[in-house]
This record gives structure tokens, sequence and C-alpha cells, in this order.
């Protein structure tokens, strides 16, 4: 169901209990995400740009969640997961070497860089990189289906889930501190969580998410 | 807001944060480094804190070393999955084997209070038969400890935890009440209870290291459901909040912010200090005694890398089983879709439990499983997501939007040694230089068949109590234990049954690594209840003059 | 309300009714032959308006009562959602009981009032009905009456405070009923020992309910003994009283009836201490007045404490009774 949580904006909470001062500040920080790349050059982020649209393709009627900014600054950051496969390199290497090897295919394929293909035959691509199909020596013994597996989906799925948008789109309640729940039970709703719009309620739903901040 | 515990070490010039006042402070004894302290931890965990603790009660002089940060969760923890990923050892150790582990916010913590900072507070008993898996049960190992000596000790570790649990407890043998009553259920926790109910399962609301009343400095849980991401309450009764202001205020000192690297052997063949890095450059710390306690992974890596001429192999490792037996736990899923509203992240994730297959010896294999009602965040559900079912685009993104009705069932079960898994010396290095541990890891026969009885019965519960959409998670793991195992023979374990390491008499492991089983629960309540004892034990020996 | 439940109400209203009184039946001759009989006091000499003053008390007993109960319920059923449409009726009827409470305080004549004594009877019957509610509730649950759904699902014993609001207002206009002259009876029973029987039972019911809390708080303050300390104690002498000698001025009992009453309000005190004390405090009120302990739930104790005050009133104004 599209729009599922009409009205909802977890970021309409910021000034009440539900937020503390060091969440404001991590949230703000999220949002202010540097757009340019600090780690990809122009090339790879424009393939990064277009793997991000179709692993978490967005909504056309609001700006999107800037997903190659994300992963740009996780590994410019040096932020990194506590563990690494052995076939893996690094994060930064495994993004460079798996975009280019990604090229690599999509030219082989279909004659273009993955950013130029139409989405079906990109999806194609990612799909047989999932499955481990894609090989060659551009991806320099790097298993494509691992680089799939824990780069590709971990790093963009998770920073579109870090996101308010993401947030309001499931209806999570999103900060709680100092202020929790009360109301523990199954269909059972706080007054400042996300009200969902049941059929022929949408009008309803929306006053009371309105109503959340 | 207080200062970036990161940025500069907060436990210092006398003093070390009060985690329960807004840029409070405690005062906080501190010790040269040339004057030997009677014992330095490595670690102030689950394990490392208790000993600290008693140790400092007991009247020794102790430093506990973490590498990790001091934080103040009033202050420092954000309502916010991303980044709190800083309770986590994030630094890189490198996985392999057929199921290599996914290390991080499931298995390593990296704070003052270690992985307790992070833990779900599920603070439950062995089951007594598992102190003699091998001679009980018939798999495994036998621990050198007995049952009902633990079972008091145990009951320490709830009243030092102020554990909030239930009245009566469906298993075991019987146990004190619980210091707090259980928490309220939320809808995923009903949903278990309900299921189990009509597999005719006995289930418990689950007893949490949370408090449900006020404790002293701790209010009651809020039920934020940000618990595995830092509590920013004080509910939560992790060692940073119980066990390591105890010690402060028994004069142990707490150096944050300092990464062991090596323990230095004298020419005697005993531990004469820690070799630490703490801003900007490596110190070191005499000590009589050196406890280490920094979990199954850094354990053993600490073990093998202080590897001397006279101990080649590493340290305490003259049975060779220094960074073997490692042990994680299965911890896969049973996930579904429910038409009402679950909104599984209020409160705590596992606020219900069975450990019916614990007790019910009519498998055919060996080892126990519990599960619990479980509540993930929205990055960790994605993750789960994508990981069991393969998902993205639009259909991921579909699939999400359910996430207020979804409800899941999450086991924790015991996978059997095996000298195979284990932890090695890598040649990468890390930020300190160290050489980062290596994780081989491959679940045996045993582990994958209780693995799909466990996925089976979960399915079962959860179509028992009309969950639609359902869906197995068949790969995921948590916490660690057996790189350091405790026995009655030096030739096959690494420390006795006091966790004194039977080649180097004041060498001590104090934490998961010395577990020769991992039980069918989750490990925390035991490694604190071992530390406890240990404690008890140093300061028997001591007045012997046994140290 | 089906017609199987409305039986079931009338016959629970009934019962309790009974068992209110029964201490008081076949009661015993004077106790204490050592005390000289006073002569029989000659009815010309009661005091015609000491009905009235006792009634009165009572009405602001009731009215004390009616307040908890409405606020309580009104804060317990808002964060139950009011999921049952029937979840506003406590509410309503509290309100109402409130309201007439204040009227019949207000009234000094010797008469009941028909709309005071249908709202009383309404609302003993309401929280009758509420508790067979709060029972179905609980069995409804995973585990049905486990101590875990006691401590957490609808309180079983909340309801019943309205019916003592109810039943100590409906003494109240049987008292204020009386016939110039006559010393106040109720169904034949002297109102002074029905009134302390009802107040007895009433505190230990209370008791019961804040025993249940304060164990599911663990009882990590030490005051949190005090109201399963004093109002046993309490409850203990009203219904000695209830029972025994008539002749008596029970000092002791006006003490510890005084004390408990005091007790209610510090309640409601230490409660808003307990609130603020949750993570956020004050600020976080749509939370902790949720969450927190209730504030309006103790001064029910005093509301009983003054049913029993009254009692005591018209034990001693009427010896005879």
């Amino acid at each position: 169901m599209a729009d599922r949580y009409p009205g909802y904006d977890v970021l309409s909470k910021r000034w009440t209990e539900s937020w503390n001062e060091t969440t404001r500040q991590v949230i703000d920080r999220r949002l202010s995400v540097p757009r340019q790349a600090r780690f990809f050059s122009a090339a790879e982020w424009r393939t990064l740009s277009a793997v991000c649209d179709r692993i978490m393709p967005q909504p056309k009627d609001r700006p999107p969640v800037p997903l190659p900014a994300y992963v740009d600054q996780k590994i410019a950051a040096g932020l990194l997961d506590g563990y690494r496969y052995a076939q893996m390199p690094p994060q930064g290497e495994a993004w460079q070497r798996g975009l280019a090897a990604l090229d690599r295919a999509a030219q082989d394929a279909h004659g273009g860089r993955f950013h130029v293909l139409p989405p079906d035959q990109q999806d194609g691509l990612l799909r047989r990189m999932q499955q481990g199909e894609l090989t060659g020596e551009a991806w320099g013994g790097m298993p494509c289906k691992l680089f799939f597996e824990r780069r590709v989906i971990p790093d963009i799925t998770q920073a579109y889930y870090t996101h308010p948008v993401a947030w309001n789109e499931i209806g999570f309640g999103g900060p709680a501190s100092p202020r929790g729940y009360v109301r523990m039970g199954l269909d059972r709703r706080d007054p400042w969580e996300a009200a969902e719009a049941n059929t022929g309620e949408r009008a309803h739903a929306r006053r009371k998410n309105n109503r959340v901040g | 807001m207080s200062a970036d515990p990161f940025a500069a070490p907060p436990a210092a010039n006398g003093r070390a944060p009060d985690v329960f006042k807004r840029g409070g402070w405690v005062p906080m004894r501190q010790y040269g480094e040339d004057e030997a302290v009677d014992f330095a931890v490595v670690g102030t965990g689950a394990g490392g804190g208790p000993l600290i603790c008693g140790l400092a009660e007991g009247g020794f002089s102790v430093v506990g070393f973490d590498a990790g940060p001091y934080f103040r969760p009033l202050e420092d923890f954000a309502s916010d999955e991303r980044e709190q990923d800083k309770l986590y050892w994030t630094d890189e150790r490198v996985v392999d084997g057929a199921n290599p582990i996914t290390m991080g916010g499931k298995n390593s913590g990296k704070a003052v209070g270690g992985s307790t900072v992070h833990f779900a507070m599920v603070s439950l008993r062995f089951r007594p038969e598992w102190f003699k898996s091998r001679s009980a049960l018939g798999y495994g190992a036998d621990w050198p400890l007995n049952w009902r000596e633990m079972w008091q000790y145990y009951t320490k570790a709830e009243k030092a935890l102020s554990i909030s649990g239930p009245l009566s407890y469906p298993w075991g043998p019987k146990r004190p009440r619980y210091p707090y009553r259980a928490h309220e259920l939320n809808g995923a926790a009903e949903l278990l209870a309900r299921g189990a109910e009509a597999m005719g399962l006995k289930w418990t609301p689950t007893q949490l290291a949370t408090v449900s009343a006020p404790h002293r400095k701790s209010p009651p849980c809020v039920y934020r459901g940000f618990c595995r991401f830092g509590c920013s309450t004080n509910a939560k009764q992790s060692q940073l909040v119980t066990f390591i202001p105890r010690a402060l205020q028994a004069g142990a000192e707490i150096r944050d912010l300092a990464m062991v690297g090596r323990i230095e052997i004298g020419p005697d063949g005993r531990a004469t200090g820690v070799h630490y890095h703490r801003e900007g450059r490596w110190r070191f710390q005499k000590a009589r005694n050196v406890a280490v306690a920094g979990y199954a992974i850094e354990t053993p890596r600490l073990l093998l890398a202080s590897a001397t001429d006279k101990f080649p192999d590493g340290l305490a490792n003259s049975s060779g089983l220094v960074g073997k037996n490692l042990m994680t736990q299965s911890n896969q899923a049973v996930f579904g879709t429910m038409a009402q509203e679950v909104r599984w992240n209020k409160g705590p994730p596992s606020l219900s439990i069975t450990e019916h297959w614990n007790y019910d010896d009519g498998k055919d294999f060996a080892g126990g499983y519990c599960w619990m009602a479980q509540g993930p965040l929205p990055v960790e559900w994605v993750t789960i997501q994508t990981s069991s079912r393969g998902l993205w685009g639009q259909a991921l993104r579909d699939e999400m939007e359910k996430y207020n009705h979804q409800v899941g069932l999450k086991m924790v079960g015991e996978m059997l040694p095996d000298e195979c898994n284990r932890v090695t010396l890598a040649d990468q290095k890390d930020q300190y230089g160290l050489r980062v541990a290596r994780v081989t890891y491959s679940w045996g026969d045993n582990d994958k068949a209780l693995i799909q009885h466990a996925l089976g019965q979960m399915q079962t519960s959860l179509e028992a109590v009309g969950a639609t959409n359902i869906f197995r998670q068949e790969d995921d793991t948590n916490h660690l234990a057996g790189t350091a195992r405790m026995g009655d023979d030096p030739a096959t374990s690494v420390v006795n049954a006091d966790c004194r390491s039977w080649d180097i008499p004041n060498l001590w492991v104090c934490d998961g690594s010395v577990f020769p089983t991992t039980g069918g629960v989750n490990p925390s309540l035991t490694i604190t209840g071992i530390a406890m004892r240990t404690a008890d034990r140093i300061r028997i020996l001591a007045a012997r003059g046994e140290l | 309300m089906t017609r199987d439940t409305t039986a079931l109400a009338i016959s629970g209203a009934a019962l309790l009714g009974l068992a209110a009184l029964a201490p008081t039946w076949g009661r015993p001759t004077s106790r204490a032959p050592a005390v000289p009989a006073r002569p029989a006091t000659p009815a010309a000499t009661i005091d015609p308006g000491a009905a009235v003053r006792a009634a009165r008390r009572m009405n602001r007993a009731a009215g004390l009562i009616a307040a908890s109960v409405l606020a309580d319920s009104a804060i317990e059923h808002y964060r139950g959602s009011f999921h049952n449409k029937a979840m506003v009726t406590p509410l309503v009827v509290a309100t109402l009981s409130l309201a007439v409470s204040a009227h019949g305080n207000a009234d000094k004549r010797p008469v009941a009032h028909r709309a005071r004594d249908g709202v009383y009877a309404a609302a003993a019957v309401t929280g009758l009905v509420g508790t067979c509610f709060h029972i179905f509730n609980i069995s409804k649950k995973p585990g049905g009456f486990s101590w875990q759904n006691l401590f957490y699902s609808a309180p079983i014993g909340a309801p019943t405070a309205l019916t003592l609001s109810g039943a100590m207002g409906f003494l109240a206009e049987r008292v204020r009923d009386t016939a110039p002259g006559l010393a106040p009876t109720i169904a034949g029973v002297s109102a002074g020992r029905a009134v302390a029987a009802a107040t007895g039972v009433g505190l230990l019911g209370t008791v019961a309910e804040a025993g249940l809390l304060h164990f599911r708080g663990a009882y990590h303050d030490p005051f949190m003994f005090l109201p399963v300390t004093i109002p046993p104690l309490t409850a203990a002498l009203i219904g000695n009283a209830a029972l025994g000698e008539m002749r008596h001025r029970r000092p002791m009992t006006r003490f510890w009836l005084r004390f408990t009453a005091a007790l209610g309000f510090a309640g409601a005190g230490f409660h808003t201490i307990g609130v603020a004390r949750n993570m956020g405090g004050w600020r976080n009120w749509r939370q902790n007045l949720l969450n927190g302990p209730p504030i309006p739930a103790p001064p029910s104790f005093t509301g009983l404490a003054l049913a029993g005050l009254a009692a005591l009133g018209l034990m001693e104004d009427h010896p005879d009774g």
C-alpha cells in the first residue's frame, strides 16, 4: 500500500520528549550528509548512483534520499563493519573493483556502461551478480555474489533505512528517548506513533498523524 | 552535552564519569604504572566487570583496561541504530570457514562495560546437566564446575543485576525470587505465548537485566526498544552501571581507550604486566597478576600475540587449545506478517521466551535451544529481509512497509565445540599495529540438525497464531565462547575451575572463552556468575598464600 | 449488557451487601459487663441533626472515593484506548456519583433523595459489572490468572472502588432517611455498625489492590509497605467496632482512621514523587502519568476512612443502636 501512513513525519517529533539533544544532532548530521563524493571518482559515482536507483528505487514525488552519498561517506569516514570475508578486499577497494567490473559486464552484455542501460537490463545484470554469474578478471578474484550480498545490498539498503524518510514510509516510531512507549499490546497505538490508514480511513489517519508532533 | 568519549579518555585525573549524573564525576583512585598492582584485568565486560569489582571489594589493587570508550549513557546514546554502531567492535576481523561469523553487534562490544552495553539483557541460568554435558548428556565436554555452586552464583549475579523475572519459572530446579517482577508483554511477546500455548509448550516472561520498577538511580524501563543500541535511561543493568561503579567505589581504576596489545612475561615464566596503547603511545603497567577478559576473540588473540621464546605458541597454550573450540550459538529465526498491528519495536526485543527444548531430551540431536520474541529496528530488519529472502528493489520496499505488522521468533541454540573452529592471527595489522584475529567457523551436522528442528518448531508456532507470509532466516549467529576452555586436566584445557591458567600461575582468563560448551541460553549471566566466583576463589587462594 | 451479565451483577451486589452486613447480625450482647450500663436514652433526647450530619459525612466519603475512581479510571481506560466502548461507563457514573455526593453534602434535609439513591445504586452495580469485565479481560490473556496478568491486565479490584462509593452513598441516604427521634438503621441493623463493617471490608479490598501493585513494584521503596500495614490495622479496629461493644468511645479507632485518611493523601504525594522519578519526569508526563504510580488511587483510602469516621460518629451518637 503506498502512503500507508499519510501525513506521518518522524521529524515532527523533533522537539517532543521522544527526541533528546544527542539524537537531534545525530539526525541533523544524517540529513546534511555531503552530496559530493569524497572517495569515489566521478565515473564510479555515476555507476554507483545507477545501482542505488535499482537496488532502492525511490518515489519521484519527493527529493530522493542521497544513497550514493551515504555509501561514499561510510568509506571516506573509515566506518568498518567489524569483519571482512577472507575473499573480500576492504570495503573501499571492494566497491571500486565491483563497480568497475559491473561496468565491464554491462559493456560486454549490452554495449554500454551500466548507468546508460535501460532499467530492465540493469536489473538483469544485478540479478546475475546476485546469483554469482558475473565473472572475469575485472573482479580480481572477488566473488561477485559476496560483493552483492556483503557490500551492495547492506551498504545501500541500510543507508536508506537510516533515513527519516524511510521511517515515515514504514511507520516506524523513530527516536524514543526519554519518552518510550506506553501501549505495548496488539493493535494499540500511542498518540505519538504513526497511524495506519486502513481502507476508507485515510483522512482520519492523516488527522492523527498531524497531531503526532 | 558531554565531551566526546572517543576524543580523550574521560577516566583520568583522579575521576571517572558518573554514569548516573549528566556531567557528573565520581572519584577514581589511580595507580602508577611503575608500582605493580595486584591485578591488571583486560576487559571490563560481562566477565571483566564483576571480576574487577569483586577483587577491589576484596581489598586488591586493580586496574581494569578497556579498548573501548567510557560512555555516559544519559548523554552519549542517541536513539539511532547507525550512530550506535559505536558500541560495537567494528575493527576488522577476518572471517572464513564454511559458515563465516558476522562479527559486530551480534557478538562483540567495545566499551567500558563490554558487550553488556549493547546486549539484549536476556539473563538465563544454565540447565544443571549442562555442567556435565559429556557424562550426563553424552556430548561436548564436562565443566569442572558444580551446578549447585553455580546455582548460588547465579543468585548473586541476579541480585547484583537486579534481574526482573517471573515469580515461578517453568523449568529447572527451584531458584530464589528474582529481585524485580517481570515486565509487561508487548504484542510480539504475546504472540510467542499464544503460539507456545497452542503447541502445548510452556512459556514465560523473560528474565531481563532491566528494571521494572525504580532501583536506586535507575528509573524503570520506558520501553523505547533501543536496548541493543544502548540504554539511554540506565534502566538496563549493564556492567557499566552496576559492577563498574561499585568497583570504582572500592578503589579500582578503569583505563578506557586502552588497548592491551601484549602481556609481558618475566624470566621466571610469570606475567609481569601489560603493554597497552593509550593516548597515542604504548605504555606498560606492572602487575602481579594479569586476568584476560576480552571475550572469545580478543582473549585468544592477546594470548597468541603475547608469544615469547619461552612460549612460542602463545601464552597458556601447552594444551594447544588457545583459540580452538570457538563456539557461537545459532540465532536463526522465523518471521511472518499479522493482520493486527504488532509494532514489535516497543520494549525490549525479547519479553517472552520458551526453553522447552532445553529440557526436553526427546530429540535426535545433542544440545538444546530456546526461542524468544523479537523486535528488530528498521536497519536490522532490512538486513534480515535482504539476507533471508534475497529481496531488493521495489519488492523490498513493499515488504518493508509491513513493518508494523511483523512478528518473529528467534532461537538461541547450542553449537558443539570443534577444534577446527578457531581464532588465529592473520597477517593483516590493525590501527594499533597488532595482528588482527582470523575467525574460522563451520557448522557441524549436529548444529544443522538442531537448527532445522528449531526452525520447524518456530514456524509451527507462528502458523498457530495465524501469521502469513512466513519466511525463515537461515543464517544468523550470536554470542561467542570456548577459546580458552576450562577443565580439570592441563592436557585438555587452558584454565582450571578457578579460571587460572595451568601454565602461568598468575595469568587468568575470566570471560566466555572459558566455556567448554555453550548450552542453549544466552551466556551473559553464566559469565557474570563465573567471574563472581573467580573473585571469591582468588580471595580464598590469596588468604592461603596460594596466589 | 446481556441479561446474564445483569443478573450476575445484581446477584453480586446483593451478595456483597449481605456480606458487608453479616457481621452485624446476631451480634452478641454487651461483652463488657464491668462497665455499668447507661440508662436507655429517651427517644426525645436523640439529636435530630446527628443523622443528617452523619449522612453528609458519608456523602463526602462517597464523593471522595468517586473522585478517585473518576480520575483513576479515566487515566487507565485512556491508557486502554477505550477499546471497548463500555469503558466510558465508569467515568460517567463516577462523575454522577461525585455530583450527587456534592449535592448530598449541601443538602441538610433529613430525607433520602431519589436521584441520589438512583445514582449511588447505579454506581454500586457499575463497579460489580466492571469487576466482571476485568476478570474477563484477565482470563483472555495467555497464562490466564497468572501473576503476570494480575500485574499488567485490567486491575481486578479497581472497579469495586466504584461499588464502595455507591454503597457508602446508598447507606448515607438510608442514614439520612431516619424518622425523627429514631436511631438510624439499615435493613434493621444499626447504621453505624453497617457502615463500619462496609468500611472494614472496603479497606481490606483496597489493601489487597495496593499490595498487589506494590508487589509488582517489588516494594522498591520501604514506604510502599505503609498501605499494607496501616489500613489492615484500621480495618481490624473498625471491624471490631462494627461487631462489638457499642457504648465505648473509641479513641484508638478514631486515631487510626484519621491516620489512614492522611495516609491516603500522603500516598498521592508519594505517587507524585514516583511519577517525577521516572525517566523524563514531569516533562514526560504523557508517558509517566500513565506508566507511573497512579496518583488518584491512594485517596480512596481517605474516602473509606471518612466513612469509618462517620460510622464511629453514628455509633457514638446512638449507643443503643
